[in-house]
């Protein structure tokens, strides 16, 4: 009896429990997330070893964009039964959401555990797709379908392979809306947004439901610029329960739009934040459009619309631009002809430089409109790299320790493979690496075959052509042969930096407690072989700066500005350190060269109204009074306290450019705010006694 | 009360004498010990090298009878007419009730700092504490005639400050004096060394954790920017702590009198005007501007020759 009893008990459990699945199952399938996730949470209270059930509990936070719930629930999986398939296939989806590495490695573990879940299969094809290894997501594609031959995602990548190679029609049309989101999907991380665009509202037309595409859309309309629809479409899914952290921060970022101002010429848009557009709209629109001169001329196109740049003070918001996007830089992302950057003010100053994003990301519009998005991911950012040192060797990234430790560990990829270092890096710094290889190959390509041949390629890929066919057809070269060719030359040049590198760092550690010492002259006997071991190496506590310092406290100024200039050469770019360089070089009777030094500056951190001041000065006395008025303007614009000496510069400034109606107003303005400054009194005497002042007219630089 | 206000603006009439005592703290780390010694310093050679009839006095982590022993000496010089400037530079600590300032041995309290004041006669008085928690020694510091400056808004800001570092630096700054009158009032040289701390927790992307405050009403409780709507700063104003030139030299010349008696009436003319520009049309406030700024310039000029 009491075994009955116990066998009816347990009869009964688990038929509540096959019925509460079904109706947790049912409601996640009517999408009440909440109904379903409290049916799970009595479930899994009622059977808290159970690894299935929770497995499917975090399957459901994983659908409604809550991963770091789901990650939760697979591990608690795990911890029951070690290698739970299902665990495994969920951890490995939501490293797939974050491109990681590591996704590969878990769907194939999960397929090991259950050869027959097909999920894990069309992960496999969907990551070698992310990948551009076509051949083998169609393989893996063919696999998934051999297992269900209705495998909705087997077929979308089969059929997006044809799609992205610009076939209109295929035999894998999956015809259901998920398969055309993943389509989206592709379109969108090979930077074809437009047609990315197009398979989203492909998907909303079969089922207006499926909000992670709608949020997609509406994602990807923000990032081309077109707000009003983007914004419906977000708040349509927030509205909807469908809060993930796009959707929540796009809507976020886009309300703060209003604090944003929009300056425009014919080839330029460029929106700034209310707080620093005065002060940065001078350096950003001129170096806008001399990037696109440059490029016109480089490329051999013009442009069919103004380019539109975004330039965020905080940088959370310049991150929401880039979310859900692989392998691009921390500091500015393309998307057509529309670029968002993070603005100097978003980075501690010297770590950041403006200029050289700015050139790197507008070369990617003239790449991306070159080939209509079809470039490989590892040719546009060689190229935008290649051109970041192109504009001045001072520009661009500096040889890194991840580089040079993937140098040393042979760990550069071929080159057919390249851009799996960008979309799925196996380390945090690969996608460092990524960029320093890929801008290094088109610099050896430039320097062995020339500016021609990689326009050539450009155009090849806009053939639609694969890397290794272009390096075949116009290097003539095997894809192997060139990687050998290539890693060659890289590790000729680098043999210093790599053979010296753990030793340099134990040198260097001492130098750093030498100079915190004050031996000056260890500092002057230790440092130069440091500097010169690895010349690129301008971070905090470099060898440049140590020995300037150790010069200085010796009291030997020439050999201290030598060291700075050479700081200054290979590309240091502390601001501090670069006034310094000026006062020095002032200071030695080298006016112009100080003035140089100044306006590098502007081109790292243009926040110093100090070092606009100086650079003003020089360059009044220099015959430079429209760059002085610039500078002056600047330090205007920074609202500085002392607005009587502030509008007194800029007054004497437009004097020297016979601008006197605007000297005038300048001058006023000083004495307004201080009625008894006396060079501006002297100023305002002068102006009274000079000729009818001039009409006021436009300033440029 | 606007010309009140112009009349304290324009009084940088030079007092019999001022005297400055600055008085570092515990730094407790060699770090900070080394940042306290060198502000102070700074601030020493700065008022030093101003010049004037000037008593300045910098002790280096005394104890709290050492502090005594100096304001008991204080006492006994300092004349009613003459100013009196304290500066505090190091650790402070509050706990809810009381401010205390970190000193070698006891510490001493804002209650005991306040009574110690009361008895230099000096009728104008500056005192800047640049500790953290200072914003808790406000309340009891305050007097009606007393400026009291603080690097924390209250006592609950307990990490510690950069203040003094910007503090240091505007009495040795000429842009600090915004008005250009070769003086640096007390409320310049808080504008000054406020800007500058906010711009040093901006450009370092670090959250501030400190929000300077001034009080010189002797009933507040500090204001982050002082100005005519809450009543604050008055006093700062017309109360130089540095004088960066020989501005009154001129005014012991009795043949420059009638010039000097011209420049003030204009300066109040152009003072009553700025505050009428909002209700002027532009085009004539220029006008009048330009032409009282004008003749300010010539009478400036016949002054200098």
């Amino acid at each position: 009896m009491r075994q009955l009893a116990f066998g009816l008990v347990l009869l009964t459990a688990n038929a509540v429990c096959a019925q509460t699945l079904q109706q947790a199952e049912a409601r996640w399938k009517a999408r009440d997330y909440q109904g379903a996730n409290e049916v799970f949470r009595q479930l899994v209270a009622a059977d808290p070893k159970n690894p299935d059930l929770k497995v499917r509990w975090g399957r459901l936070y994983l659908d409604h964009a809550q991963p770091n719930d789901a990650q939760d629930l697979f591990a608690e999986a795990l911890e029951i039964k070690k290698d739970h398939p299902g665990a495994l296939l969920g951890l490995a989806l939501i490293a797939s959401e974050g491109f990681e590495g590591r996704a590969a490695d878990l769907a194939r573990k999960a397929l090991e555990g259950d050869p027959k879940l097909v999920e894990a299969q069309e992960l496999l094809a969907y990551l070698a797709l992310e990948d551009n290894d076509n051949p083998k997501a169609a393989d893996e594609a063919h696999k998934a379908l051999a297992l269900d031959a209705n495998s909705v995602t087997g077929k979308a990548v089969l059929a997006t392979i044809d799609w992205l190679a610009d076939k209109k029609e295929t035999q894998w049309d999956p015809h259901v809306a998920k398969g055309y989101e993943v389509a989206g999907h592709f379109f969108v991380i090979n930077r074809r947004y437009e047609e990315g665009i197009q398979y989203y509202r492909k998907a909303l037309e079969l089922d207006p439901q499926l909000y992670s595409a709608r949020s997609q859309l509406g994602v990807n309309l923000m990032r081309l610029g077109q707000n009003e629809e983007a914004y419906k479409q977000l708040e349509i899914c927030f509205n909807n329960g469908y809060q993930d952290a796009a959707t929540r921060n796009s809507l976020k970022l886009m309300d703060s739009y209003k604090n944003f101002v929009t300056f425009t010429t014919p080839r330029t848009i460029l929106k700034l934040h209310k707080k620093e557009a005065a002060l940065l709209r001078p350096y950003i629109e001129s170096e806008m459009e001399k990037a696109i001169a440059t490029y016109e001329d480089k490329y051999r196109m013009k442009l069919t619309r103004p380019v539109q740049v975004e330039v965020y003070p905080d940088h959370e918001d310049f991150a929401v631009r880039t979310m859900g996007l692989p392998g691009l830089g921390a500091l500015g992302v393309t998307f057509g002809y529309s670029i968002a950057m993070d603005s100097p003010s978003g980075r501690p100053p010297g770590q950041f430089h403006w200029a050289s994003t700015l050139w790197h990301e507008m070369s990617h519009v003239f790449t991306l409109t070159a080939t209509n998005h079809h470039v490989p991911r590892w040719f546009t950012e060689g190229m935008a790299v290649h051109e970041e040192t192109a504009v001045s060797p001072e520009w661009g990234d500096r040889l890194t320790p991840d580089v040079i430790a993937a140098i040393k560990n042979k760990k550069l990829l071929p080159v057919t493979e390249l851009d799996r270092g960008f979309v799925h890096p196996v380390s945090p710094g690969q996608v460092v690496v990524s960029y320093f290889q890929a801008g290094k190959i088109c610099d050896y390509i430039n320097n062995k075959w020339g500016w021609n041949t990689l326009l050539a390629m450009l155009h090849d890929f806009a053939g639609a052509m694969e890397t290794a066919d272009v390096v075949r057809k116009e290097l003539k070269i095997e894809p192997a042969e060139f990687d050998k060719q290539f890693i060659a030359s890289v590790e000729a040049e680098t043999k210093t930096v790599v053979t010296s590198y753990d030793d340099w760092k134990k040198g260097m550690r001492s130098l750093v407690d030498k100079v915190a010492e004050k031996q000056w002259d260890a500092v002057i006997a230790e440092a130069p072989k440091l500097r010169d071991d690895y010349p690129d190496y301008v971070e905090d506590h470099n060898a440049y700066e140590a020995l300037a310092q150790a010069y200085l406290a010796k009291g030997n100024k020439q050999a201290a500005l030598a060291e700075l200039e050479r700081y200054e050469k290979v590309g240091g770019r502390n601001p501090e350190t670069l006034k310094n360089l000026a006062k020095q070089l002032e200071d030695a009777g080298r006016p112009k060269d100080a003035a140089a030094a100044l306006d590098r500056i502007n081109y790292i951190y243009p926040m110093d109204a100090a070092a606009h001041r100086s650079l003003g000065a020089l360059w009044l006395v220099q015959d430079n009074p429209k760059g002085a008025i610039r500078e002056f303007q600047a330090v205007l614009a920074r609202n500085p306290l002392d607005q009587a000496q502030a509008h007194y510069d800029l007054a004497r400034a437009y004097q020297a450019n016979r601008q006197l109606s605007q000297a005038n107003d300048e001058c006023l303005a000083a004495l307004e705010a201080a009625p008894g400054f006396r060079p501006a009194q002297k100023l305002l005497l002068e102006l009274s006694n000079s000729p009818e002042p001039d009409a006021p007219s436009p300033v440029k630089k | 009360m606007k010309l009140a206000a112009l009349l304290l603006a324009c009084a940088f009439s030079a007092p019999a004498s001022t005297y400055y005592l600055t008085i570092t703290g515990l730094g407790g780390e060699p770090d900070y010990t080394q940042h306290f010694k060198m502000w102070a310093e700074d601030i020493d050679t700065s008022l030093k090298r101003a010049g004037g009839d000037a008593n300045i006095i910098t002790m280096q982590v005394p104890t709290r009878e050492q502090v005594r022993a100096r304001f008991a000496d204080l006492a006994r010089q300092v004349k009613a007419a003459d100013t009196f400037v304290l500066m505090l530079i190091g650790h402070g600590t509050y706990d809810g009730v009381d401010y205390k300032f970190n000193l070698q041995g006891p510490d001493i309290t804002a209650g005991e700092l306040a009574g110690l004041m009361d008895h230099v006669p000096a009728q104008r008085q500056l005192v800047v504490n640049m500790t953290e928690c200072s914003g808790g020694s406000i309340e009891q510091l305050r007097r009606p005639t007393r400026i009291v400056v603080s690097a924390t808004r209250s006592g609950t800001e307990r990490n510690s400050t950069v203040f003094a570092r910007y503090w240091a630096e505007a009495l040795r700054e000429p842009s600090a004096d915004t008005d250009k009158n070769e003086a640096i009032s007390a409320l310049e040289a808080f504008r000054y060394a406020q800007q500058k701390t906010t711009e040093f927790f901006e450009t370092q992307k670090r959250l501030a954790t400190e929000h300077s405050v001034i009080e010189d009403t002797g009933k507040g409780t500090g204001e982050r920017t002082p100005n005519l709507e809450n009543g604050e700063g008055k006093l700062a104003a017309s109360f130089a702590v540095v004088r960066l030139g020989a501005n009154a030299a001129a005014a012991r010349d009795p043949a420059k009198r009638p010039l000097l008696d011209r420049k003030e009436q204009l300066e109040q003319a152009i003072y009553k005007l700025k505050f009428e520009k909002a209700a002027m049309p532009e085009n004539e406030y220029k006008r009048q501007l330009t032409q009282l700024l004008l003749e300010l310039a010539k009478v400036q000029e016949a002054i200098d020759k």
